[in-house]
């Protein structure tokens, strides 16, 4: 399933955002039915990097370390439900710089 | 006496920790990120000391304070300056670090031995250090076991291999970083390693590089138009595609997986340079030509490794693969053809060394080694006391403060883990109080779990399941005082309430639902779509509550036919001062409607109001019956009360019809809800229970026929059916549970009709017609003759063709029970 998400996602991600408007309620749907089945996806762009956040696995490029925020995210964090638990399934795969 | 049983794999790219556990071995898993084994990277950053995955992601930016491969060090007087705290660390300390770590992949039963693994290199030095590395993670007893020895046991022992005679293995082991590969005797009584070889610089890293480097590079400078991509990339100055570097790296990886399994690959890469997206193929063929150099280096290697022990090709019975590299198909072929012995890949090879270790340890009796525990070990420290935590137990923010205060001028460290795990502050060293922001995932229930450690890093104080709810509630903001549902029909003919929002939800709120049209309203049909918000009890029947927002789609307003079945989304938003906003879009037919209701206005329809009564005075007719029957007097003249006034409130609806004037509608509105209200407190459990009850024995008549008769399709129908039960039948709503006891009817008559002798009965009941109910009265008698003279010859297929050119014969097809009723608002 984590694959058919980041597959999703992938998708989400190749549309231009002027063209993005159109296909905006049919992400909103899928996303919400994914968490009806348990799977909670999380975009972590834009985000400032933090070394505790253990969803995320960084690709780090500004190597004097300050101010630095997720620029681009190659897989999303997906977290499943199962029996009141939430477990981290997949971590996302992001660059930062 | 007890066994070790915990084996350890303290690799130089990766570790892991198992357990041998009733002839099976259990690898654990990192409670962070849930992978089996752990990098053998350490980092210092930020006062915090991380081990694992996040100590690796920072060597691009702190390589000074980030430590790898430090197991080449062990047992060496090398130190390792660490700028971020002015210390100076040996191999051991890291060493110490990642056991720790691995121990606490181990729930509650922490290891106090363990076997761990050593390459088959290590000398006296070095093993002896890797034991002191054990001893200062706090065991209190190490074993150690040559990892090539470690793999030869996992495949033995997972195969049930009898070993008979004397036998040459190769352990081959290609891992992320390293290569080595060791000669192994192995006999009915012991194995030992004779000899081995290695290159501590080549590993699946390099393959990775050789696809970016070789496969992507001339495409992209192609369409990029550059020159010397790869250089460019990887120079210590920085350049415009250094960013493209990892990002290649990654398609690279996953190109890689996927040829192990696939023929041809196609990739696909965004050039943000370029603006464009591009794809292109790689065939398993030009990987494996690619790679060919640097399998064929680990080829000549381990046939040196043979030469040197004048061993040949065919005395080696059996190659082991370890190492994930060795997943790479074309290594396995490329050993078999070179020396044709067996290639055994039967395993994971990534945790084999760990497998290996616990069946080792699963067979060491647990010694008492008080002597060498007394030299390294320190008295067991207390448990700490009074260790106060403060912090929100409700947020609205993405980060929550937590503040932990110890007495006594405690020194150590803590560290925080979301039990996610998604979240992990690595070590941190403080004293006496510590401040830290957990981060929270929004919009739901976040569980964090709190360590405090000695200023050894023995574990002296911790909390689990520390709760904290992001967004679900805001002490700031006012309660609901009411549960806000809205009116949806059943597949029965009847409506019910389904809460969008619950009593005491803190405002303001807004919730999407996702609806379907229950029945088909054909333009210009007279037909309406009806929205109907209530505030009042979920549980409750929907007249019985107050309509907060009532809306009427009208087929006039429709641009084309509104069909049974078709999505509609419904987003309510409810403000801080009680506005209902609802938005309403159905895309096929691409209608969007915003409409804010105010609290102060009410909504009544005249027409819903009048349905509502009508529909229940036939309900309430035979609830009076059955509780007269049932001899319960009283509940059926306060029954017969409730029918009096909805019989009046039906009459003093014709008389207000023309009455835009007066407020009169909403105090029959208010009578309405009352007689409604009493109607349900006098009758609704009654029926809940009654719908339970039969529920309960259509799900046993199931239960017992699939037991006698089982039927693997039925069986998950079933099962689908029954699987949310707690929550259906503690919903209170008789629609709900009516629904599913219909769907385990419809199971019951499948398993009804599974039998041949079922449809002799349905054939009479074609029988026992009158002959003009169908279309040709000659043609159906015919039929009705030969189905008798089937049933005596227990001819079934042909009864069922007979019953079913019946059906077809019939002017008026019955209706199927089963089939989903219209409903009466259109929405489902």
């Amino acid at each position: 399933m984590k694959d058919i998400i980041t597959q999703i996602f992938e998708i989400e991600n190749k549309i231009k955002p002027e063209d993005f408007a159109t296909f905006k309620r049919n992400f909103q749907r899928i996303y919400h039915e994914l968490e009806q089945e348990g799977f909670i996806v999380v975009n972590p762009k834009d985000q400032p990097y933090d070394e505790r956040d253990a969803s995320i696995e960084a690709n780090i490029l500004n190597e004097n370390g300050s101010n630095l925020k997720i620029t681009k995210v190659l897989k999303p964090t997906i977290y499943k439900n199962e029996g009141g638990n939430r477990i981290l399934i997949q971590k996302a795969v992001v660059i930062v710089e | 006496m007890e066994n070790i049983n915990f084996g350890i794999d303290l690799g130089t790219t990766n570790s892991g920790i198992g357990k041998f556990q009733a002839g099976k071995v259990n690898i654990y898993k990192n409670p962070v990120g849930f992978r089996d084994t752990l990098p053998s990277v350490i980092a210092y950053r930020n006062a915090r000391i991380l081990v694992g995955d996040k100590a690796r992601e920072l060597t691009a930016v702190q390589p000074e304070n980030v430590f790898s491969s430090f197991k080449r060090k062990m047992g060496s007087e090398h130190t390792f300056h660490v700028p971020a705290t002015q210390e100076n660390k040996t191999a051991i300390d890291f060493s110490a670090l990642i056991l720790k770590e691995l121990i606490n992949f181990v729930g509650d039963e922490k290891p106090t031995s363990a076997v761990i693994t050593i390459p088959a290199s290590f000398d006296t030095i070095q093993s002896n250090a890797t034991k002191s590395a054990g001893y200062s993670a706090g065991l209190q007893e190490v074993l150690l076991l040559q990892e090539p020895i470690a793999a030869c046991l996992a495949y033995a022992n997972t195969q049930n291999i009898s070993i008979d005679e004397s036998k040459n293995w190769l352990v081959y082991d290609f891992g992320g970083g390293t290569f080595d590969v060791a000669l192994v005797s192995i006999n009915n009584r012991e194995l030992k390693v004779i000899d081995h070889e290695g290159n501590n610089f080549l590993g699946g890293l390099d393959i990775d590089n050789l696809i970016l480097e070789h496969l992507f590079c001339p495409i992209l400078e192609k369409e990029l138009g550059t020159e010397n991509l790869w250089k460019q990339m990887v120079s210590a100055e920085k350049s415009a595609y250094s960013k493209l570097f990892f990002e290649l790296l990654y398609r690279a990886e996953e190109a890689k997986k996927e040829l192990s399994i696939k023929e041809s690959v196609f990739v696909e890469l965004e050039l943000d340079l370029a603006s464009k997206f591009i794809e292109f193929e790689i065939t398993r063929q030009q990987f494996n030509e690619l790679i060919h150099p640097k399998v064929d280096e680990t080829v000549k290697l381990t046939k040196r490794l043979l030469e040197k022990n004048s061993i040949s090709n065919k005395q080696v019975e059996r190659i082991i693969l370890v190492g994930g590299t060795t997943y790479i198909p074309y290594v396995k072929e490329y050993l078999h053809q070179e020396f044709e012995s067996t290639v055994d890949s039967s395993i994971d090879p990534t945790t084999a060394i760990i497998v290996g270790a616990s069946y080792y340890a699963g067979t060491k009796n647990k010694q008492n080694l008080s002597t060498e525990k007394a030299e390294i070990k320190e008295d067991l420290p207390t448990k700490l006391q009074d260790v106060k935590l403060v912090y929100e137990v409700n947020s609205q923010d993405n980060d929550e403060l937590l503040t932990g205060f110890v007495p006594n001028e405690f020194s150590g460290y803590y560290r925080v883990t979301r039990t996610d795990g998604g979240f992990d502050t690595g070590l941190i060293s403080f004293h006496s109080k510590f401040n830290e922001f957990l981060k929270l995932v929004p919009k739901t229930s976040n569980f964090f779990n709190v360590k405090i450690f000695d200023k050894h890093q023995i574990l002296v104080f911790e909390k689990e399941n520390l709760s904290i709810n992001h967004g679900i509630y805001n002490i700031s903001g006012q309660p609901l005082p009411n549960d806000i549902c809205l009116e949806v029909d059943d597949t029965l003919g009847t409506t019910y309430l389904e809460r969008v929002f619950r009593k005491n939800d803190i405002l303001p709120l807004s919730r999407k639902l996702y609806k379907t049209i229950s029945k088909t309203i054909l333009k210009d049909s007279g037909e309406k779509l009806i929205i109907n918000i209530v505030e009042g009890k979920a549980e409750t029947s929907p007249a019985s509550n107050l309509c907060i927002g009532y809306l009427e789609i009208n087929s006039e307003d429709l641009s084309a036919n509104l069909l049974k079945g078709t999505d509609i989304e419904i987003d309510f938003d409810i403000s801080e001062s009680r506005d209902l906003t609802v938005n309403i879009y159905i895309g096929a037919i691409n209608l969007e409607i915003s409409q804010v209701f105010n609290a102060s206005a009410k909504q009544v329809s005249i027409a819903k109001v009048r349905l509502e009564l009508e529909k229940s005075l036939t309900n309430i007719d035979h609830e009076i019956e059955e509780f007269s029957n049932n001899n319960q007097e009283e509940i059926a003249d306060r029954l017969n009360d409730v029918r009096i006034e909805i019989i009046e409130l039906l009459k003093a609806l014709i008389d207000i019809e023309d009455d835009l004037v007066t407020d009169k509608i909403y105090n029959i509105d208010e009578r309405k809800r009352k007689a409604f209200q009493v109607y349900d407190d006098l009758v609704r459990r009654k029926n809940v229970i009654a719908e339970i009850e039969e529920y309960q024995a259509y799900k046993m008549e199931i239960k017992e026929e699939l037991l006698l008769k089982p039927n693997p399709k039925i069986e998950h129908v079933f099962n689908n059916i029954i699987k949310n039960e707690a929550q259906f039948l503690n919903s209170n709503q008789t629609s709900l549970i009516k629904s599913k006891t219909k769907e385990l009817q419809k199971i019951s008559q499948e398993i009804y009709f599974q039998n041949d002798e079922s449809y002799v009965s349905l054939f009479y009941q074609y029988s026992y017609k009158d002959l003009d109910e169908y279309s040709n009265e000659s043609i159906a008698k015919k039929h009705i003759s030969n189905g008798e003279r089937a049933i005596k010859d227990a001819k079934y297929t042909e009864l069922k063709a007979i019953i079913s050119a019946l059906y077809h014969l019939l002017k008026v097809k019955p209706k199927d029970y089963f089939e989903d009723k219209n409903g009466t608002l259109g929405l489902k």
